[in-house]
């Protein structure tokens, strides 16, 4: 039994947030929420919970106390330490305080030996490792993280994913929005979010395998094809027909996949 | 320099509490000033329990009232009047209430002038013999201290949490509202209520303030009033953004309370117009339980109607506070679908 | 030679506890797009406040267009820190009038996205946007030399492509730039990079210059918990990329030592990210 979305719409100060979205999240999964900004990432993430009511559309989810939720960047009680953060969802979930798994928590995120130090003295990365871990303390049935990586150096990300996964491991289904695209690679399953719909949702290589048209890369920025700077060079894209003639074909990335609907929309309107 | 200006314009323009702040508050103190600020005592109620002296011809300022009660300390007590007059062998004896330190002071101005033109009659200072005003003065700090940790300090409390994105969190967890509600008040209330105390000890201790009458009755008088200043705390919670926003709310409700309540200014003093502003506030009742318990010992039927009104104010606002705050922490609660087993 | 439009020597920076920056020397000549990477805490905000005169190195010297820093450099400079720097209870168009005004400039046209938002509320616009807003006014007085602080966090790669090509249009102008990030593709295209860990630079030049003799082991482990537990043990920091396990600046000795023989292992050179995750953990 999965949770999720049957046909949510979402309205948010009058405007619709997400419409008409399906989105399954399996129990052992990593489930991969990816989007431009306003794409309806953070929205999803705060339905899902409960914090927002749809207004169309089911929401599948457990009980409030099998669920594990972290907000964007909020996440821990700045003056309380590593150890009291823990504490205190342990507290509220009706768990033993200081238990084994707040210990096996502590080893598994590094944070053991910055047990005491308050949350607000922790590094960016440390500190949103904390967060992954109190979202995990409970073996939540469902865990939903908004955007848990952002702002983080590489090396933290990739901590962070594998605690993910190792929270998956434990039979946990597990949701996480992220705007570093290429990192939903790392997600068994992804949902691709495009102005509060959902442009596509597989794993990492179907989507890639829906892109439209034909992707290139040129060293100059093509005079009539749709393109976009990536690093020293141009993407160049052709939706149907053939690419540029200085452009060398290239297979496309999740990226490529978002920022080509981002841009197809654009031209649209 | 000049961009400078036009910008902070353009952003106070848009920001109606500050603006409200700008206006409102020199309105209120102009009034206050103008209406409230007085001293001056106009009527002086006095009882005759034993019947008036013929033909006595009383200053206008003395007002003298009917009253059912025969003792001069349970009329004082009870606060049918001002000051009592019986006999006292061949001449008068007035009895003074000195809780009522303004009237009080008064009282003794025209009985001493009236002793001196004849009329045998000598003044007895009851419940504050000294007029002192510290003695009149603390119990209303006390509420006030209440008020300042209730209101000001629970709101800030509230806020923060709000304001560093950890509310939605807490609203996500196993918790009921109520929970997170009373496990966020209760530490204020604690604290306010060991605030007051030493307010009160200190009072003794420093300035002699007497403690005539009983714990309990200060104690509930307290505990209504706490859940009234809470209820504002959180109240003004939900509807602020941030600290600084919550501070101005506060600020708002504590000001007029100070002057207006009769902590300062005795509310028989203010121009009617006025006075009906102070019958609103919580702490003119408070005021009214603690210096009747403290100086007068005053029974529970004498303050009856004070309790009974902070009774009811209590209700509406931490009803108000709860019912808001429940809905600021989970809006799809009420709405929300059958949960997957 | 170009001119030299910033200079630090050495300048460092401790506070009670912490030496936030410790002697980092950097250079930005004009139409340059200089990167600064590394992680929260690194010390590239507090590296950037000492660049623009806000705050005093302990030790070294800062030089802006050839002297120290004063008001009148001021003028020539555009920042957008991290928090953009708009008044959020403004519209869009209000503050780009009050920083032109402060500049003592016209206010810049609005166009592409922004166009028909100029009476929007900042407080009500999607972060893109508001990224977008900050642009134009940090760009509103053509500056010299623009310090930007993580410009792109928060925006989809729609957004984040066309504010690099705001940037780069800014350095063929002949400004000089200065950007934070941390996306890698974003760091592809600066002229130099400089990589700052626990406040040291600790690579600096251009990406080939940094990529040179970088090598990552990538490793394909039957059973990957298995192989990820082992290297965690060992602290040797894996990053599972689907099926492989890559291991940036480890050697196939070592990786062997830990796996054993059976997994396969090959040796790639390091992905910029993966060059700096090594150079970073040298410190």
């Amino acid at each position: 039994m999965s949770f999720g979305f049957a046909g949510v719409s979402v309205e948010l100060g009058g405007k619709t947030a997400i419409e008409g979205v399906d989105l399954d999240v399996e129990p052992g999964v990593v489930t991969a929420v990816i989007g431009a900004d306003a794409a309806g990432k953070t929205t999803t993430s705060r339905t899902l919970v409960g914090l927002l009511s749809p207004s169309t559309g089911t929401v599948r989810r457990p009980k409030a106390d099998a669920i594990g939720y972290q907000p964007e960047a909020a996440g821990t009680w700045r003056d309380l330490t590593v150890s009291e953060n823990l504490s205190f969802v342990a507290r509220v979930h009706g768990l033993a305080v200081g238990s084994d798994r707040h210990r096996e928590l502590l080893e598994v995120t590094g944070l053991g030996p910055a047990a005491d130090r308050l949350a607000d003295d922790l590094s960016g990365g440390m500190r949103q490792k904390l967060a992954v871990a109190m979202a995990m303390l409970p073996r939540p049935e469902l865990t939903v993280l908004d955007e848990p990586t952002t702002g983080l150096d590489p090396m933290s990300r990739a901590e962070v994913w594998r605690l993910l996964a190792r929270a998956a491991g434990e039979g946990t289904a597990v949701l996480a929005t992220t705007s570093y695209l290429n990192e939903a690679e790392r997600a068994s399953h992804v949902v691709v979010l495009d102005n509060g719909r959902v442009l596509a949702a597989g794993t990492a290589d179907s989507i890639r395998a829906s892109f439209r048209g034909s992707l290139g890369v040129s060293a100059t920025r093509p005079v009539s094809a749709p393109a976009w700077r990536r690093g020293n060079v141009w993407r160049v894209w052709a939706p149907d027909g053939p690419l540029p003639s200085d452009a060398t074909a290239v297979a496309p990335d999740l990226e490529d996949v978002v920022t080509a609907a981002a841009f197809a929309r654009r031209e649209a309107s | 320099m000049w961009a400078m200006v036009i910008k902070e314009v353009r952003q106070v323009r848009r920001d109606r509490r500050t603006l409200a702040m700008m206006i409102v508050m020199p309105i209120m103190l102009l009034v206050v000033f103008g209406y409230a600020a007085s001293f001056d005592v106009t009527t002086i109620k006095v009882a005759f329990p034993e019947g008036a002296p013929a033909g006595a011809s009383l200053p206008d300022v003395l007002e003298p009232v009917e009253t059912s009660r025969t003792d001069p300390v349970d009329i004082l007590r009870f606060g049918d009047a001002d000051v009592v007059v019986v006999t006292d062998g061949p001449g008068l004896v007035a009895a003074i209430d000195g809780s009522q330190l303004f009237t009080a002071r008064a009282a003794v101005q025209v009985l001493t002038s009236a002793a001196a033109q004849g009329v045998p009659v000598t003044t007895d200072v009851l419940f504050n013999p000294e007029l002192d005003t510290s003695a009149v003065l603390v119990p209303g700090l006390a509420g006030l201290v209440l008020l300042f940790v209730g209101s000001l300090i629970t709101s800030l409390g509230v806020v923060r949490e709000r304001q560093a994105g950890t509310l939605e969190q807490l609203a996500v967890m196993p918790l009921r509202p109520r929970d997170v509600f009373v496990g966020k008040i209760a530490p204020y209330f604690v604290v306010a209520a060991i605030d007051m105390v030493i307010v009160l000890i200190v009072g003794w201790l420093l300035f002699d303030v007497p403690f005539a009458g009983s714990i309990w009755l200060l104690a509930l008088g307290a505990v209504l009033f706490l859940f009234v200043t809470l209820g504002t705390g959180v109240l003004i919670s939900t509807v602020s953004a941030n600290q600084g926003q919550a501070i101005q709310l506060a600020i708002m409700t504590l000001l007029p309370q100070v002057l207006l309540s009769g902590l300062i200014f005795p509310l028989e003093s203010m121009a009617a117009g006025v006075r009906w502003i102070g019958y609103l506030l919580p702490l003119t009742y408070f005021n009214q339980i603690a210096r009747g318990v403290m100086l007068r010992d005053a029974p529970f039927e004498a303050i009856a109607l004070p309790f009974a009104l902070l009774a009811v104010l209590g209700l509406v606002v931490f009803g108000l506070a709860v019912l808001r705050f429940r809905a600021d922490l989970a809006p799809s609660r009420a709405h929300d679908m059958q949960p997957v087993a | 030679m170009t001119e030299r439009l910033a200079e630090t020597s050495v300048i460092s920076k401790r506070f009670v506890d912490n030496l936030a920056v410790d002697g980092v020397s950097i250079s930005i000549s004009a139409g340059e797009i200089v990167g600064l990477v590394g992680a929260n805490g690194a010390g590239k905000t507090t590296f950037i406040r000492m660049l623009l005169g806000l705050l005093r190195p302990d030790q070294g010297q800062v030089m802006l267009f050839g002297q120290a820093p004063t008001r009148a450099t001021r003028r020539r400079i555009g920042y957008m820190p991290q928090s953009m720097g708009l008044y959020e209870d403004l519209t869009v168009a209000e503050n780009l009038d009050f920083t032109a005004r402060v500049f003592g400039v016209e206010p810049p046209p609005l166009d592409g996205d922004l166009a028909s938002l100029g009476d929007s509320l900042v407080a009500d616009l999607p972060l893109g946007l508001r990224r977008r807003a900050g642009f134009v006014a940090a760009l509103s007085h053509r500056p010299d030399l623009l310090v930007l602080d993580e410009p792109t966090s928060g925006v989809g790669p729609l957004g984040r492509a066309e504010l690099w090509e705001t940037i780069h249009d800014a350095a063929d102008a002949g400004a000089g730039v200065l950007v934070t990030t941390h996306h890698m593709d974003e760091a592809e295209q600066c002229d130099r990079l400089v990589l700052l860990s626990a406040g040291r630079a600790v690579a600096m030049g251009t990406v080939d210059e940094i990529l040179a003799g970088q090598v990552t082991i990538e490793a394909t482990p039957a059973d990957a918990a298995a192989a990820l537990a082992l290297l965690e043990t060992a602290r040797l920091p894996a990053l599972p990329t689907g099926a492989h396990l890559r291991l940036p600046g480890a050697s196939i000795a070592s990786v062997r030592s830990i796996l054993g023989e059976e997994v396969p292992l090959t040796e790639s050179d390091s992905s910029l990210e993966e060059a700096f995750m090594t150079l970073a953990r040298d410190v």
